[in-house]
């Protein structure tokens, strides 16, 4: 049959059988999603003294039909705040030039040196598309685009799921690739190179001191040393490709497991082109900063597995990561949440994770003068001995209409380690593993 | 000892996925599993969070899945 | 078959089974007190008999055996049957002639039993002027119909029954919810107490599979409508047990089953039988009036 007027036949045909049943129209109650679901987050992440950051989240996701789903989300994120260089401390103030080199910082005696230039914000914009592929089979595909003022990151992910044994078993493969572009600020540094320092900067304790004792005229000095970030690569890329592969098995009624391997390539700058180290002498007095350079490629490997168990009222979830590179990076990650369903629809999630991680082989908190330089180099504490812990509490309210909302307050501690380094004397005196701890508050809020 | 954990960890997936005939629930047993909260991808956005933040500060990444997303923090 | 009814407790609920309307029914009450599930599924379970007693075809006793008999006389009529025919005349107009419930005598010349046996033109031609809504008069008190003609409730009734459980259960239990499935036309009164989804085992909509699928609902209802076996196929064209009411002639190209979600039990219904008097549009139909739907085609 042709009807030949679109009329909106399912409103008239619900008006009338609400009339012969008697009832009143119920409300948009139904959880068919016709419309977009908004998932929406705001985070607010601050460390003591360091880098603060405030991220917000809009996803959005919509059910074409048949498990036909599109979501695209948009993230923002703004970061401020002082992030440690790799540079160890000393007994004396110093002075470190910006990335930029249009001038310069100091940092206060027998305190670690911070770079407080980082003010950056970036936008992200993911969009993944799943949809059934025949009655045990389904598959996604999904893009993304991350970009911040000195860096770009393009990438394009695909995966399949397969179904066995009544979907008690799924078996996942997945595999991704990225591009990125860095463009650091000042131009790209040659690793293991000395930073650049201003000659006369010694006389510009204060600020607004223009004036300068130096024989020779700043001109001079400014033009060698502007010439130095002139001649640098502006820009450089690497290339990164996953792989994943997963089982998720329902074990009973009310646990299920999840098992995943992914490799991880990633080829080209994997330099942090801000990141320095100290050249200390064997007393442990600073002779030369250098930046740092790490090698061109990393390969990691990683093992995850979860279980979650459904509980008379809530979920307890268990997860353990263990991650292996290339670099010599071997790391270990317990994380636990436990909700408790509350009252008519409201939860509370106990959070904890425990996160242990070796130094990878080049790190060095510092480089020696009387040594040769090494192939690679980096002190930053990243990439260091350490364990670190979260201790969190979330409470939030999931109502049958949809409008769920939740707050979330977490405790970070980091705790570098020393890997084995034995420092000299001036050294000794300074915490060169200071702890880092942050605060994280965030608001859900779904409509 | 390394290689060793990799092939223990692998043949663990292996008999996963293998010799579960036994393991499961009839579809009609699926009410506890079906909840929202048990789905593995639960909670994505706090997820996704946290993954930023822990790559940013940490030198390890990943393992859940795609969250999708590269940024200059690592 | 039995009407016999079976209560069994469940993890967190309580079931109650029985057969009526040619199918296995159930009602499910999110409860854990026994006595309130068992009255609850008592009460329903003799509002589905009553319906089906009232509206069956097949009986001789009822209103529906009165009013096809009646050869030409107006026959008294209550106030749910009058609902029901007004329900019946909106179909009707919204369908533009295609959903008639005055068609069923056309049922007398075809024969949907997967053969290539298409019924003689003579003797449809015969049965047509006997078909057609706007043929027949009714008010809030009588309804006459000419002599020959027929009224057949079956194509609504299994919906409305499920519906009219829903919603006595809805004002019986307002603060437990109840799940109403009789053969796959399912109801739930209101959400669970922990805004879950029920969870029920319906046969596959497609034929082919003897599996059971998993249906998920919190509230409204769902209906199924198909051909299922009842079909007949013949130069490759798949002819559907759902006839023109216009020319006595079958859909063709109509999807093997059709399920909808709605509001309710008998919009969903009525939906996914529109869907199939669509012929190979349903799809399209369906999507316009922008309702989630399932369809099969074999």
């Amino acid at each position: 049959m042709q009807l030949s007027k679109k009329t909106n036949i399912a409103a008239k045909l619900a008006t009338a059988t609400c009339v012969l049943l008697g009832s009143t129209q119920p409300q948009a109650e139904t959880t068919a999603s016709e419309d977009w679901q908004f998932d929406t987050a705001i985070l607010y992440y601050g460390e003591t003294d360091r880098v603060s950051l405030v991220e917000g989240v809009v996803s959005a996701t919509k059910d074409f039909g048949d498990d036909h789903v599109f979501n695209g989300k948009i993230t923002y994120d703004g970061l401020t705040g002082a992030s440690a260089t790799g540079a160890v401390a000393q007994n004396e103030v110093q002075t470190f030039s910006r990335p930029s080199g249009k001038g310069g910082y100091q940092v206060a005696a027998n305190t670690t040196p911070l770079d407080d230039t980082f003010r950056d914000s970036r936008v992200q914009l993911n969009a993944n598309w799943s949809q059934p592929l025949g009655s045990d089979m389904a598959g996604g595909a999904g893009v993304h685009l991350s970009k911040e003022y000195d860096y770009l990151s393009v990438g394009l992910n695909g995966n399949l799921a397969f179904d066995f044994n009544q979907k008690n078993t799924t078996l996942s493969v997945g595999a991704s690739f990225q591009y990125d572009q860095i463009d650091p600020v000042g131009g790209k540094p040659v690793g293991l190179s000395s930073m650049p320092v201003r000659p006369y900067s010694e006389y510009d304790h204060d600020n607004d001191d223009d004036e300068s004792d130096s024989e020779i005229s700043d001109d001079f000095y400014d033009s060698a040393f502007a010439a130095q970030y002139r001649e640098r690569e502006k820009s450089e890329d690497k290339n990164t490709v996953d792989a994943l592969v997963g089982v998720t098995q329902v074990i009973n009624r009310r646990t299920v497991m999840q098992l995943n391997y992914g490799l991880s390539i990633a080829d080209g700058y994997l330099n942090d082109p801000y990141k320095l180290l100290s050249v200390v002498d064997t007393s442990g007095v600073t002779q030369d900063i250098v930046f740092e350079e790490r090698p061109d490629s990393r390969t990691k490997h990683n093992v995850f597995w979860q279980t979650k168990y459904a509980m008379d009222n809530g979920v307890a979830d268990v997860s353990y990561r263990y991650m292996q590179d290339d670099w010599d990076i071997q790391s270990h990650t317990i994380e636990s949440r436990l909700r408790f369903n509350v009252g008519e629809s409201g939860y509370i999630q106990p959070h904890l994770r425990y996160y242990q991680q070796g130094a990878a082989e080049f790190y060095r908190p510092f480089l020696m003068a009387d040594e040769a330089l090494p192939e690679y180099a980096s002190a930053d504490y990243r990439l260091g001995e350490m364990t670190a812990y979260t201790v969190g509490i979330k409470y939030g309210q999931k109502r049958a209409n949809g409008h769920d909302w939740a707050v979330r307050l977490e405790y970070y501690q980091q705790n570098p380690e020393n890997a084995g380094f034995t420092e000299p004397e001036a050294l000794q005196r300074q915490d060169l593993y200071p702890s880092i701890k942050a605060m994280i508050l965030q608001f859900n809020y779904s409509f | 000892m390394k290689q060793k954990m990799r092939l223990a960890l692998l043949a663990i997936a292996v008999s996963q996925a293998v010799g579960c005939a036994s393991l499961g629930v009839q579809p009609w047993e699926r009410d506890l599993l079906a909840k929202e909260e048990m789905s593995l991808n639960a909670e994505g956005v706090d997820l996704s969070l946290d993954d930023h933040i822990y790559f940013s500060k940490e030198a390890t990444s990943g393992g859940r899945g795609f969250a999708g997303g590269g940024c200059g923090c690592n | 078959m039995s009407d016999r009814l079976i209560i069994q407790q469940k993890n967190g609920h309580f079931v109650g089974r029985f057969f009526a309307m040619a199918s296995d029914c159930e009602i499910l009450v999110d409860t854990t007190d026994e006595l309130v599930a068992s009255q609850i599924i008592e009460q329903l379970s003799a509002e589905c008999l009553r319906i089906e007693a009232k509206y069956s075809r097949y009986r001789k006793d009822n209103i529906v055996y009165q009013i096809n008999h009646a050869e030409g006389a107006a026959v008294a009529i209550d106030a749910e049957t009058y609902q029901l025919l007004n329900l019946a005349q909106t179909c009707y107009e919204l369908s533009e002639g295609y959903f008639d419930i005055t068609s069923g005598i056309l049922g007398k010349v075809w024969s949907f039993d997967g053969s290539d046996c298409l019924a003689d033109q003579n003797e449809i031609d015969k049965l047509l002027p006997l078909v057609g809504f706007d043929k027949l008069h009714f008010d809030q008190q009588y309804i006459q119909l000419p002599v020959g003609m027929a009224v057949d409730f079956g194509g609504i009734g299994k919906e409305y029954a499920v519906d009219s459980c829903a919603n006595i259960a809805l004002t019986t239990v307002p603060e437990i919810s109840v799940l109403v499935n009789f053969g796959g036309d399912i109801a739930v009164s209101r959400p669970k107490r922990d805004a879950a989804y029920w969870q029920v085992g319906v046969t596959h909509p497609n034929p082919q599979k003897d599996t059971k699928v998993l249906v998920q609902i919190a509230q409204g209802g769902l209906a199924t409508s198909g051909d299922a076996n009842r079909f007949l196929l013949k130069n490759g064209v798949r002819y559907s047990h759902v006839l023109n009411p216009q020319t006595g002639q079958p859909i063709i190209d109509a999807p093997a089953s059709v399920t909808v979600t709605g509001d309710n039990c008998t919009q969903a219904g009525l939906l996914a039988t529109m869907a199939l008097l669509q012929g190979k549009n349903a799809e399209c139909f369906l999507t316009e009036q922008a309702v989630k739907h399932w369809c099969i085609r074999l």
